[in-house]
């Protein structure tokens, strides 16, 4: 409860009140869960240098550090912008039946296979960004490679 | 009066074992039968198991890889409506006073709410 947004009985009240200018302004991704969830491992591919940097600094700021690290956050974020960005540019129709397809199966990756694997060939030709899964187990296929998904309902 | 006596040739046998013919296999052609599938069932579970584990992993990855950037535009917000805050305050009261005893940054838990809406 403590992370509810306060709301007032009459209207919805936002404060739009801008940044001050001197701090430099960032363009806010402004995308929606299943393209985030579908560029998930691209922007982590490419962008783990600053992810890491973003991180240390919150962790060395207790979790806190809203203040002090937004160089690190607004490297995090264009980066992530300048992933999304290539990637419209080269593979939109890909990555658009991807995030649709995951938008209409509650968002679960192992139903979307087909158009992913579609999208990481193309990502990977042209972006050269590969999806990799930390982790997993030495000599076994990826979950993301197998050619059959027990769980799918195709 | 003479006494009854058992015919001649003595009884015949009492039948007092069951004579029905066996259905079906041997006993252990059912214990090996069901070994066998319970031995498949589980093996199946397993993959599954393997495989949801897997899916879990790929599912954890995909929001690690994304928690950054959305802290990242979490805490601009934050930032920027703290400092509008500010900026409010000063400009209503002409000073800046501290609502708690303490330097640490404390997530506004309260805010100005105009007397007229101007949006």
């Amino acid at each position: 409860m403590a992370a509810r947004q306060p709301r007032f009985n009459q209207q919805v009240l936002i404060d739009t009140t801008p940044l001050p200018d001197n701090i430099p302004k960032v363009t806010e991704i402004g995308a929606s869960s299943a393209p985030l969830l579908s560029a998930s491992y691209f922007i982590g591919a490419r962008c783990k240098p600053y992810n890491d940097d973003y991180m240390v600094c919150k962790t060395e700021a207790n979790g806190k550090g809203e203040m002090e690290c937004m160089k690190e956050g607004r490297k995090v974020t264009r980066c992530a912008a300048s992933v999304l960005d290539d990637i419209n540019k080269h593979c939109l129709q890909e990555f658009r039946r991807h995030w649709e397809c995951l938008d209409n199966n509650n968002q679960q990756l192992w139903q979307c296979r087909g158009a992913e694997r579609q999208l990481n060939k193309c990502v990977f030709e042209n972006l050269k960004l590969e999806k990799v899964i930390p982790g997993t187990p030495e000599g076994e296929t990826p979950v993301h490679l197998r050619k059959r998904q027990i769980y799918a309902h195709y | 009066m003479p006494q009854d006596m058992p015919p001649t040739g003595g009884y015949e046998p009492v039948q007092y074992k069951r004579n029905l013919p066996a259905r079906g296999f041997r006993p252990s052609v059912y214990l090996f039968g069901v070994a066998a599938l319970m031995t498949y069932g589980f093996y199946k579970v397993g993959k599954g198991i393997r495989e949801q584990n897997e899916l879990a992993r790929e599912k954890m990855w995909s929001r690690i890889y994304l928690i950054p950037l959305l802290q990242a535009e979490e805490d601009r917000d934050l930032v920027r409506r703290t400092l509008a805050d500010r900026a409010r305050e000063k400009e209503l009261l002409g000073s800046e006073t501290k609502v708690y005893n303490s330097d640490r940054f404390v997530r506004p838990t309260f805010a100005i709410s105009p007397s007229s809406v101007t949006k």
